[in-house]
């Protein structure tokens, strides 16, 4: 190496700084792969109860409240009125209510949303992709998504109105 | 070692050669040039007592980090650190090794204060703490630096040898003889090549001086062992990249096809397998005591999908790829992805059951539908009769409120609501609840509900003949589906480890000097391991030379192997 | 079934013949002195004989190895009985190898003893042929354990070598602080090894006395919140309990000595039922190692480490210290092979992920790191002699829990193989 030995140095020094920061960020601060909050909201590629098939980026620039449910989980059942009448008071100011429903067939889907006259946007996920891509665990799960597609909050358990009203807010007002 | 060594003293030998700061010996003739002694002392071979590239005088920022990995003193230590780390992780089991729990309350719960201790220290998992990894960073720096510090010069020292040697070099090596001969210098050197070179020696002779040498690639094995394990760090390291990298648990109930997340392919479950050993195959100490399992077997298609996919709004194209009978060791792979049998389940799932509408007054049948568990059709024909599905429960029960719900999305307890039109009925038809399984029938008092619903005058009934109108999952296999794109590097660096290993530890870099001085043979012979194999060596060229030794007395420095 | 007889009764042929061996050596080094002839000549012909009884053994023990394979129909390593009975035969095979290098007489003394203490102590376990589980139907089976015994064997002979380099290079004599701290080192290692033949002196003996306790304990756990499951677990002492298990009561008990109940219970922080009794069978072993190691001191009327240390006179400690560092050279890059690349090819194939950091896994690296800190302190740090041999046996200390510790302590993925 002769003269170039200080370069020489250099460059291996700052590799080993590179692949070793590299290595100790992902391994030890790189979390499970599950979204958290102010992470980026994982996409997805659902079928409606409208027949059409949606993605998370036709809601882009819009703020977005995720619902994961299922017509079996009584928490969900109970805080579905209050998602509608937060979807009905927030959807002039482009806030969109999105509900997730987990493993479901259409007609329990259909059945449930006739029942409850639910109005805003169903989704299914039948093979519980999104579920996977979201990480849940238990029902419900909501996922208060920026107009900037990253994720704000996630709240875990049933919604009453008012925390509901609160999280909207912060969300329309950021 | 380093610390002990003079940075600066007068380098240049009295053969002329002009030596690096930090040379220990003369590149040139092999002149010991720290201590002038007198001292017969076995000399410090290391390296050939070149100077390494981190001994330098004046160190600057890089020169000290360079320094500092460069030296086997913090290579050790950062072994046994990792060494020692390693062995904390092994006290409680990891978090990785459980599927599904809550680290921070399961360790107190199940080992007491000592697993929330275990679990507050952050070694419940260990191997991902950054102070571990930092660790491997280290030492994988150290292998890049030490190795460079050293091959370079040492290459340099066996690239350009000089055949003659300073007599002091060579008196203070570990296998020394000297001796007085009665021949003719230049002849006798002559003659020592040819016994030399049957020993396996490439000799190389300059007048009365020779040296002989054998299997000099050995040297080299430190180092591509060295090499070998950066480059199976590094395609660990690579194992985390997005895209190279898949591990998901799926479950593959018997008969469905699944899609796997994130992929173009599918996976059908044809059939689900385990077998038992039977008595006769199990020793007599084991009979009607133990089960032991022989066999779990997932017969297992893959298809991928060529058109319509992605899009849930319609129906994917499928197209077969790959069948295995996937066994534990025994995967099914496609195109690097592999599917792994994990776990099993015996339980049956029911998918579909395929009824008659009967009149339970006459016994007649109008004839009979297939009833899906999934997406079942909406309307079904019996004879003259339509039975519409108004609503359906996979695991039936009763919310709070006393109104039928279901209890989880799971075919357990299903429950099916119909609405029957047609002859003899009222004209907007009559509710008739229908449960397929026979012990959900009497547990939830089926006849009693549609007596309720349909009145006293009902005869319709909905009846599974026998088991062939009942369509089961008979068992659900869970299967491990991977990706694992850097491991072709991983066993590249494996492979280059294990060449190393051998080139270093089975083959010995032996080297002979001789010179023959005013009608006295000096030699000294070095190699970087096994001795007494040396010593042996040299005692039969000599024999060969008609110079008797005793092996022993080649010996120089008292034991020191 | 014949095979598998045949099989067993080559086992027991095996393991006489090495004790046989282990005598002859005894003869040839210790006979060297009041025999009439010269001792070197002494040496080296008994030393001949024992070495062709060790080979004969050595012989038996692959008839026994290569018929229970055909016999049980797989190779057998698949269980604790198994992997050390091999263990043991490649103890054997390392020692020929080494010697036929080295021609060391005094090596058949240190290194017979240690497979014939394997040996024994693989009869502690179950030795019915086993069939295997799906888990272990691999041809990888036969490569990484053969592979990694045969590794780990090596280390076995650079153990012996370096506790027979100590043992002639401690300085007896002197009480400088150092030399203290050696010759206590020595006298630890001697008396850990006689502990060892203490815990099989135990089982041997209380098993030819059919010895037998039932404990049963009711053992609540909340695997779910607000979920107790109550269960029942027996557990059954081959040995007479001085502890019993934390919290249970005796179902049957054979009174020794007149003594009708045991003498103390388990700590409350041994949970399982096991624990007690794991614990029992240390105590028993540290009490029967004590007597025997009394029982030696009494006749040797000195330290075991000075008795011992003139029967290696006149053998060159250079010799010691280069056998030992060859031993574990050799072993080395084969313990890599079997041990790690070959386990990393297995786990692959089976798991779906070549390292998974589990508890063997993880001392299998330990034990690579520990003899690579040896070699590099060896190599460029220039420790020969005494502290390499301090490593080397240190370094045994590690395979050895690497094999048995970690099934008895720790457990994980490798729990099939079965512990006592």
């Amino acid at each position: 190496m002769g003269k170039a030995r200080k370069p020489v140095q250099i460059i291996i020094l700052v590799l080993i700084v590179l692949l070793g920061g590299y290595a100790i960020g992902t391994s030890a601060f790189g979390g499970d792969g599950k979204p958290e909050e102010g992470s980026r909201a994982p996409s997805f590629e659902l079928l409606g109860l409208d027949g059409k098939t949606h993605k998370l980026d036709e809601y882009k620039g819009k703020p977005i409240v995720l619902n994961f449910w299922g017509s079996w989980c009584a928490p969900c059942v109970k805080e579905m009125p209050a998602l509608e009448a937060q979807w009905e008071k927030w959807k002039a100011r482009g806030v969109v209510v999105v509900g997730i429903n987990v493993g479901e067939d259409q007609m329990t889907v259909q059945n449930f949303v006739n029942g409850t006259g639910v109005n805003f946007p169903i989704l299914m996920d039948p093979e519980r992709e999104a579920v996977r891509s979201y990480g849940i665990s238990p029902l419900p799960t909501t996922f208060f998504i920026n107009a900037k597609g990253k994720i704000d909050t996630i709240h875990i358990g049933q919604l009453d109105l008012s925390t509901l009203d609160a999280q909207i807010g912060k969300l329309v007002n950021r | 070692m380093s610390g002990r060594t003079p940075l600066f003293v007068n380098t240049k030998c009295e053969c002329g050669h002009q030596n690096p700061a930090g040379t220990v010996l003369c590149e040139a003739c092999g002149k010991p040039l720290l201590d002038n002694t007198d001292s017969g002392d076995p000399l410090e071979m290391r390296y050939d007592g070149m100077a390494r590239r981190s001994q330098k005088a004046n160190p600057g920022i890089v020169d000290r980090v360079w320094n500092f990995f460069s030296s086997v003193k913090i290579a050790i230590y950062l072994i046994v650190l990792t060494l020692l780390g390693s062995t904390l992780g092994t006290i409680f089991p990891q978090e990785s090794t459980f599927l599904n729990i809550d680290p921070s309350t399961y360790y107190k719960q199940r080992y007491g204060t000592a697993g929330e201790i275990y679990y507050r220290l952050g070694l419940s998992h260990t191997y991902e703490s950054w102070w571990f990894i930092t660790l491997l960073v280290m030492i994988g720096a150290s292998l890049v630096i030490c190795s460079l510090d050293r091959v370079l010069p040492l290459y340099k020292a066996l690239h350009r040898q000089n055949i003659r040697k300073h007599r002091r070099f060579l008196t203070r090596q570990k296998v020394v003889l000297v001796r007085k001969i009665a021949e003719d210098s230049d002849a006798w050197i002559a003659g020592a090549v040819q016994p030399l070179k049957k020993q396996g020696y490439r000799v190389m002779t300059d007048g009365s001086a020779l040296l002989a040498e054998k299997h000099r690639f050995s040297r080299w094995g430190p180092y591509i062992i060295h090499i070998g394990l950066i480059i199976f760090l590094l395609a660990v390291l690579a194992r985390g990249l997005p895209g190279l990298n898949m591990d998901q648990h799926l479950v593959f109930p018997q008969g469905d096809i699944i899609h796997i997340p994130d992929t173009s392919y599918y996976l059908e479950n044809e059939k689900f397998t385990v077998e038992f050993y039977k008595d006769e195959e199990m020793p007599k100490e084991f009979r009607g005591k133990k089960v032991l399992p022989k066999l779990y077997e997932t017969k297992a298609v893959l298809y991928e999908c060529t058109a319509d996919c992605g899009d849930p709004s319609k129906e994917p194209k499928l197209t077969k790829v790959a069948s295995h009978a996937i066994q534990v060791n025994d995967p099914l792979s496609y195109k690097g992805m592999k599917a792994y049998q994990f776990d099993y389940d015996l339980t049956p799932v029911l998918r579909s059951v395929t009824p008659k509408l009967v009149n339970s007054a006459t016994g007649e049948s109008y004839g009979s539908f297939k009833l899906e568990m999934k997406n079942p059709e909406r309307r079904f024909a019996a004879g003259p009769y339509t039975l519409e599905l108004k609503e359906k429960y996979m695991e039936f029960g009763l919310n709070e409120e006393g109104q039928p719900i279901s209890k989880s999305p799971y075919p357990n307890a299903p429950a099916f609501l119909f609405l029957i039109k047609g002859p003899n009925l009222p004209a907007d038809g009559e509710q008739y609840f229908y449960f397929p399984k026979q012990n959900d029938k009497a547990e939830f008092q089926q006849d009693a509900i549609n007596d309720k619903l349909g009145g006293a005058g009902r005869f319709l009934e909905l009846e599974v003949g026998d088991m062939s109108g009942v369509d089961f999952s008979e068992s659900t296999s869970y299967l491990n589906l991977r990706v694992d794109r850097a491991m072709p590097f991983v066993w590249t660096g494996a492979g280059i480890v294990m060449l190393g290993l051998v080139l270093g530890f089975y083959w010995q870099h032996r080297r002979i000097w001789l010179t023959v001085d005013g009608g006295e043979l000096t030699l000294g012979a070095h190699t970087n391991k096994n001795w007494f194999g040396l010593r042996r060596e040299v005692k039969a060229f000599l024999e060969k030379m008609n110079i008797s030794v005793d092996e022993k007395s080649l010996e120089n420095g008292g034991g020191q192997a | 079934m014949s095979l598998l007889d045949f099989s067993n009764d080559a086992f027991i042929a095996a393991f006489f013949l090495y004790s046989g061996a282990f005598m002859l050596f005894t003869i040839a080094i210790l006979g060297r002195r009041w025999s009439g002839r010269s001792p070197k000549e002494h040496t080296a012909r008994w030393g001949q004989i024992a070495f062709i009884a060790s080979a004969v053994g050595l012989l038996c023990h692959l008839a026994y190895f290569f018929t229970r394979w055909a016999g049980g129909g797989h190779i057998p390593v698949s269980n604790m009985y198994e992997f050390m009975t091999f263990l043991s035969m490649m103890v054997m095979v390392a020692f020929t190898v080494i010697f036929s290098i080295y021609r060391k007489i005094l090596l058949g003394l240190f290194s017979v003893p240690v497979s014939i203490i394997v040996m024994a102590y693989a009869a502690v376990f179950p030795q019915e042929v086993q069939p295997l589980i799906p888990a272990l139907r691999s041809v990888y089976l036969n490569i990484h354990v053969t592979l990694a015994a045969f590794g780990e064997s090596f280390f076995a002979v650079g153990f012996a070598a370096g506790l027979m380099y100590l043992l002639r290079t401690v300085n007896f004599n002197s009480s400088s602080k150092n030399d203290k701290r050696q010759q206590r080192g020595v006298e630890f290692t001697l008396f850990t090894i006689i502990i060892i033949i203490g815990f099989l002196v135990s089982v041997f003996a209380f098993r030819a006395a059919g010895y037998e306790t039932v404990f049963t304990r009711s053992n609540v756990t909340v695997d779910n919140p607000g979920q107790n499951d109550s269960k029942i677990e027996k557990v059954s002492y081959r040995m007479p309990p001085i502890v019993a298990p934390y919290h249970s009561k005796i179902e049957s008990f054979q009174s020794i000595l007149g003594i009708k109940k045991p003498l103390t219970e388990a700590p409350s922080w041994m949970k399982g039922v096991n624990a007690g009794r794991k614990f029992n069978t240390v105590i028993w072993s540290l009490l029967t190692g004590a007597v025997i190691y009394g029982a030696l001191r009494l006749i040797a009327r000195k330290p075991l480490g000075r008795a011992l240390q003139p029967v290696l006179d006149g053998i060159d400690e250079g010799d010691l210290d280069e056998i030992t560092y060859r031993a574990i050279a050799i072993g080395f890059p084969i313990f890599t092979l079997g041990a790690l690349i070959f386990a990393m090819i297995w786990a692959q194939v089976a798991w779906g992920r070549f390292w998974g950091w589990d508890p063997k896994e993880v001392w299998a690296l330990v034990t690579w790191l520990f003899y690579s800190a040896y070699l590099h302190l060896r190599l460029a740090r220039g420790w020969q002699g005494r502290k390499s041999a301090w490593l080397a046996v240190l370094g045994f200390l590690v395979v050895m829990f690497t094999l048995v510790g970690v099934n008895l302590v720790i457990a994980g993925l490798h729990s099939y193989a079965g512990t006592d």
